[in-house]
Formats: C-alpha cells, structure tokens, sequence
C-alpha cells in the first residue's frame, strides 16, 4: 500500500512538472488536451534548442493535402535526459508522430506525444518505459 | 551621563540616515537579509503560471473592458509571432513561474553600504535590480524593460519595492495583459526559509482596480541547478508572414464558455472585472443571466475613449537630454523627439523639432561636444521634425564643405540637412536655408561619420512619400520618425502620400533590422518619433495592433459595413485607453477612417 501511495505521488508530481515544462506560453491555451492527431511525414528540419525544440515536417492532413506541420518538443535539456540527441533526426528522415492538436488548426501544429522512426525502429514517447507504437 | 548617551545615539542616527543621492551614500538599511536561492513551493496557484491558465478563466482579476476584449480576441498563437516567442516576463507575474529564484545583495566595495537588492528569476532569465540608495525613478522617457526599473526600502523588516517603466507583460498569460503604463508596489517578508511576497499592480490602461497578489517562494537547501533560460526565436509557422497575426475577431472566441462550462461556473465569473474580487459577487453571480455575460464580450459603448496616458515629453520650455546608449543621445522637449550622435568629427542630428526652443537645442549640443553640428538628417518634412533646421543648419558647420574639395572658403559655415528629396518637395513655402539641401531618390542614403555607419533607409509611402528612418550600426539604435511612436496610433497621412499599406511594410522593414539581447529586453534600441525609448518588442507590439485593427476593419467592410459602422464597432476598444484620442491632430476615428480608406482604396 505505502509503495502504491508512494507511485501515485512520484507520478502526480512527475505530471506537474512535465505539463509545466517551463514554457513561455500556456499549453492548456495553446492545444486541444484531448484531441490527438497522428501525422505521418518527411523531416524537413529538427530544431533543437531551449525552451522548446521544434521538428518540422511535411506530412498531409485529413483531406490528404500535403502540408508543413510544427511539432512543439521538449528544451533540449530535457530531450537529453530523455535519451534524445541534435542529431536524432535528419531532414529527409520518414516519421510517424502523434501530438496535442493546435487549437488553431490552420497552423497546422502539434504538441508531441509521441514519434517513431520505422526505418530503424527509433522511439520517443516523454515517458519513461512508455510503450510507443 | 545619560543625556550625552541619548545625544550620542540621536547624532549617530541622524548620521546614519544623511543621505547624498549618487554618491552611494544611502542610510544603512536595518531590514533583514534576503538573500538565498528560492524556488516555489508550487502548493499556490499551479494552473495559474506561466506555462499554464486556461482560456477565459478571468475570475478574480479587476480587469476592465479594454483588458477583457485585448484577452478574449487574444488566441495562444499569437505567441508564434517571432518577436513574441521570447517574451520576458513583467513582475509581479514573474514570480508565479516554475523554475528557480535567487536573491542577493550588491554592496558598495569601499564601504559596503547596501546599494540594491537583486533578483533573478530563472524562467525568462528576468534580473531585477531594486536600488536602496534613493535614486530617483528615470524620466518618463527612459527605455521600459521587463523587469522594469525599481527603488526600495526597509520598513522594519519588510522590504518595500516601487516599480515603474515595465513593459507590456501578463497579468496572466491566458491572454490578460498588464500594461507599460502599470506600476507597482511590492513587500518581500521574510519568515525564515519562506518569503512571502505581496504586491499591488496599478494600471490605468488595463486595470479597472488596483490588483493586489501574494505568494510564496521557500529557500532552498542547496544551490539549484538550471539557472540559464535560452531563447531564440524560430519559424514556427512556416506558412506565416509578417503581416499575419493571429487573433479572434470581436465575439468569435470559440472557447469563451470552455473554462465556464469545465468547472460549472456562470460565464460571468469567468470574465473578470472588479466586481469578481468581492464576495458578494458569489451572489450576484448566481442571479445573473447568461445575456449578461454575453454583452461583456463587446464594448459597452460605441464613443471612443480618449488615452489614459501621458506624453512623456517634457513641455516645460527647457530641452532634456538622456543618454541612449554609447554616443547616442535624445533630446526631448520640443515636439518630435532629436536624437544626437557625437564623435571626433562633431555632431549629427537626427530632426531638429518645431524650432520653438532651437537655441536651447543647440546648446544642449554644445553641452555633448565643444565640435560642430556637422550633419542633420531629416524623417520627414513635418514641421515638428523639421521645425529647427534653419537655426540647427545656421549654428552648425559641414567641414567637408568649407574648405574642402578645391577650395570652397568663401561658403558659408553651415550644416548640411539630409532627407529624402521628397522632404525637400514638401517644405516648399519654408526658408529654403531650412531645406535638405543633400538628398536622396533610392532607398538608402550611407554615411561613415563619427567611426560610425551610419545608414538612412527610405520608406516609402509610410507616414507621407518622404519618411526614412536611420540606424546608427555601432550603437545599433535605429531612429523611426513617426513610423513608429508610442504616443498614439499609427499615423499615416494620406494626403502627403501615406498608406496603411506603407506603414505596415516600413514597421516591418524595422524589425528585419532589430535583435534582442534575450528574452526581448536590450538589443537594438529605438528612438520613436514621439515616445519613450524601446526595443523591438514595443515595435512589434505596435504592428500587431495595426494588423489587428486593419483585419477588424476588412472583417467588417467585407460583410458591407460603412465606415460609420466601423466607427461605431469600437474596433479599438482594446487599445483606445493606451493610444487614443478624441481631439487633437490624430483622433482615434480619424485613425480608422485612414484605415478604412486605404482598405477600401485597396479593393476598387
């Protein structure tokens, strides 16, 4: 039971921190927290910095229409500590990302969630021993 | 025994609290010591930072109608514009964030008097210098900073803090704005490891009441790590440009009831205002209905409202002068503001003002440098830019001219005006001594004088047909002329071959050329037509307001509406206790009528 507690708390306080991520805007204002979209592409660039890193890549949306989406990321600190270097990903590289939705859908911009190289099997999914499919 | 005792002790007080201000002599503060690293104990206001807050959730907060409206056409996107990626964070807000906090004391070294207090808050790298040695605030046309610019004082153990010259910031940033007009009052009690931090926001642009706040930061054991925060900004909409900046048009928020409707509440307690702070709002509220909260998300009236904020030019017939940065300096006092660029060569002049105090002028010159006037370059023809020239021109002396080049000692000793040749068009009717005599017709006008380049861009059909601005590159401070002001809306005269269109371009042409230092703050330095000194930050701030202004008006034109209509809407609402007018040169609906003008121009 103490081990059960001690878990809930190790992972309230985990959400606090991962949702606050230190960020210079509100994610709650910025996307949608329970619509996930899943956006299959080519990178076109990796941007790996502080406060956020940005990956861009080009991928369609629901009507198939080719477009350039923005996938907000962790600083590159905190990428770091999560096994994820500047050199991860290369533009050319074929990935498959899920992400918050950008409540401006014109923008075309997720949140990442998750990524996925198939090419050599590479996986990000924020949380540790998380299952990335 | 006892009485030269008690006279001991009066004299040493009376000593210890003499004070001469600059000399670093400051009475010897007898608060308790601050100093430490702190961190937040997150157990207050945890969705409210600034990494969260929610759309429409301003309960609470005595907002006013401009605050309200600026929030809810505000979506978080606008954050991807590139000048607002790295925005700093204005206290007392900056305190809410995550990350960590360290307090410590800046001491004279000879007689380790305390000087200040600072402060640094990790998130957005925000330094506070708080000065204990009675300096007074600077004049109300010195640069604004994030941080902005703070005096303090022991009150027994509380150490009370002045704050003014702030930059627009958030009161929360959920869309809630605190204005650069804000000011605040802070107290920082110490209560062992804890300090308790309570202050009270003034703002007469955005804040209906005065907004009174408290939280907490506990000391921590051991220094914490992470104290950098880098930011860079980044294309983050890659199908974006310049021109486009995101917002809602007036009642198409399509989250109003988001927040309201998540935790049960009336809408009307999630708006905000004054009212919200009170307890028997909780009553108020429950009989209020929902068309009641509804008329709160449009302006309550269709009369514009004139600025609650003060030109902070001085017009008290003497010319000021504040140092900008290095040689660069700003002459205030005599309409349009004059910037001065002294070196070994002499000085030159950027406008000369109305000419009402153009003695005054050129000995506040003579105060910088005992070597002449040598060059004058105008940014428009306006008389309050180019009021001056003559006596400026007369007083001065263009060495490249007398004497120079096979002879020339019998020219007279004068400076030379430089302007766009449209200037020189425009002044027609003037003293022709008066006039730039060395003008340009392409878009850059170079000079190399003081060991400075010097660069003179043209902008066309901004303000009129002949604007330019100039950037002095080793300083890097770049004059607007009236492009850009902090005074009032953008102003373009139609008549004298200005455009929205024009002014947009040249706002933007500004910002290609700027850098910050970080987080916004520093950089390149602006001196504006009429204002205080700033940064790209406010330049963008004042494109984005066009730019949301001008799309309100196309909203409105494309669904038939006349210009009376447009009036009527109130599409500045937002920004009319910041910037506008209801007399004067340049109204708030003269402002909008030149926008639907050139909209409506733009269309046939």
């Amino acid at each position: 039971m103490k081990r059960l507690i001690l878990v809930i708390t190790v992972i309230a306080i985990m959400a606090i921190f991962v949702g606050s991520a230190y960020a210079h805007h509100s994610f709650a204002a910025t996307y949608f927290e329970d619509k996930v979209a899943k956006v299959e592409g080519k990178v076109v660039q990796f941007l790996f910095r502080n406060p956020h890193s940005f990956l861009i890549i080009e991928g369609k949306d629901e009507s198939g229409t080719v477009q350039s989406w923005t996938i907000e990321w962790g600083g590159a600190g905190q990428l770091t500590g999560q096994g994820v270097s500047a050199n991860a990903l290369k533009a050319g590289d074929i990935v498959v990302v899920t992400g918050d939705l950008s409540r401006n859908q014109e923008d075309h911009r997720l949140r990442m969630k998750t990524i996925v190289r198939p090419s050599d099997g590479f996986k990000w999914g924020g949380q540790p021993n998380q299952v990335v499919e | 025994m006892k009485m030269f005792k008690g006279a001991l002790i009066l004299i040493s007080v009376l000593l210890a609290v003499a004070t001469v201000p600059g000399q670093n002599v400051a009475p010897l503060p007898a608060g308790i010591d601050i100093s430490g690293s702190y961190f937040p104990p997150r157990h207050q206001d945890v969705g409210l930072g600034t990494a969260a807050g929610m759309l429409v959730d301003y309960g609470g907060i005595p907002i006013n109608e401009a605050a309200r409206i600026y929030a809810l056409t505000w979506p978080a996107n606008r954050m991807t514009v590139r000048e607002q990626q790295c925005m700093g964070y204005v206290p007392p807000y900056m305190y809410i964030a995550p990350g960590n906090y360290r307090l410590w004391q800046d001491r004279d070294p000879f007689t380790q008097r305390l000087r200040a207090i600072k402060s640094y808050a990790s998130v957005a790298e925000g330094e506070r210098t708080i000065w204990l040695d009675d300096r007074p605030h600077p004049p109300a046309n010195a640069e604004h900073t994030f941080p902005g610019f703070a005096t303090g004082k022991f009150e027994g153990d509380i150490l009370t803090v002045q704050t003014t010259h702030m930059k627009r910031g958030w009161i929360r940033a959920n869309g809630v704005p605190q204005s650069d007009q804000a000011e605040l009052v802070e107290w920082f009690i110490r209560h062992g490891d804890r300090l308790t931090h309570f202050s009270v926001v003034t703002d007469p642009v955005y804040l209906a009441e005065p907004m009174s706040k408290s939280f907490v930061l506990q000391r921590s054991v051991k220094d914490p790590i992470g104290w950098l925060y880098a930011c860079d900004d980044a294309d983050q909409i890659l199908t974006r440009n310049d021109e486009n900046v995101p917002q809602f048009l007036y009642g198409q928020n399509p989250y109003v009831r988001e927040y309201a409707d998540k935790y049960k509440i009336p809408l009307i307690g999630a708006l905000g205002g004054p009212e919200t702070m009170y307890p028997e709002f909780a009553a108020k509220m429950k009989a209020a209905t929902d068309a009641e909260a509804m008329a709160k998300i449009l302006p309550a009236s269709d009369t514009p409202k004139a600025a609650v904020v003060r030109d902070p030019t001085p017009n008290d017939g003497e010319i000021h002068t504040l140092q900008v940065r290095d040689n660069i300096y700003l002459l205030t006092g005599d309409g349009a503001n004059i910037a001065v660029q002294i070196g070994p060569q002499g000085a030159l002049l950027v406008d000369t003002g109305t000419g009402k105090l153009a003695d005054k002028v050129v000995e506040a010159v003579k105060k910088l440098t005992d070597l002449p006037i040598q060059f004058v370059m105008n940014t428009s023809f306006y008389p309050d830019h180019t009021g001056g020239n003559l006596k400026v021109h007369l007083a001065g002396a263009d060495l490249t001219l007398y004497g120079g080049n096979f002879g020339g000692g019998a020219m007279p000793r004068a400076a030379t005006i430089i302007a766009h040749q449209n200037v020189q068009t425009r002044m027609d009717g003037t003293p022709t001594e008066g006039w730039p005599a060395d003008t340009y017709l392409s878009g850059r006008r170079r000079k190399f004088f003081n060991q400075e380049g010097i660069d003179m861009f043209y902008m066309p059909n901004a303000i009129t047909d002949g604007d330019s601005i100039v950037h002095f590159r080793k300083a890097d401070v770049i004059v607007t002329g009236d492009i850009f002001t902090t005074t009032r809306y953008p102003f373009f005269d139609v008549k004298s071959g200005g455009s929205l269109k024009g002014e947009l371009q040249a706002l933007n042409y500004i910002l290609g050329k700027t850098l910050y230092e970080h987080d916004e703050d520093g950089g390149t330095l602006i001196i504006p037509g009429h204002g205080y000194i700033t940064n790209e930050f406010e330049v963008s701030e004042y494109r984005n307001m066009l730019v949301i202004v001008r799309d309100r008006v196309q909203g409105m034109i494309n669904k038939g509406a006349t210009l009376e209509q447009v009036k009527a809407a109130r599409v500045t609402a937002d920004y009319d206790d910041r910037y506008g007018a209801n007399t004067g040169p340049w109204t708030t609906d003269m402002f909008i009528e030149a926008v639907y003008t050139s909209l409506k121009q733009a269309k046939n």
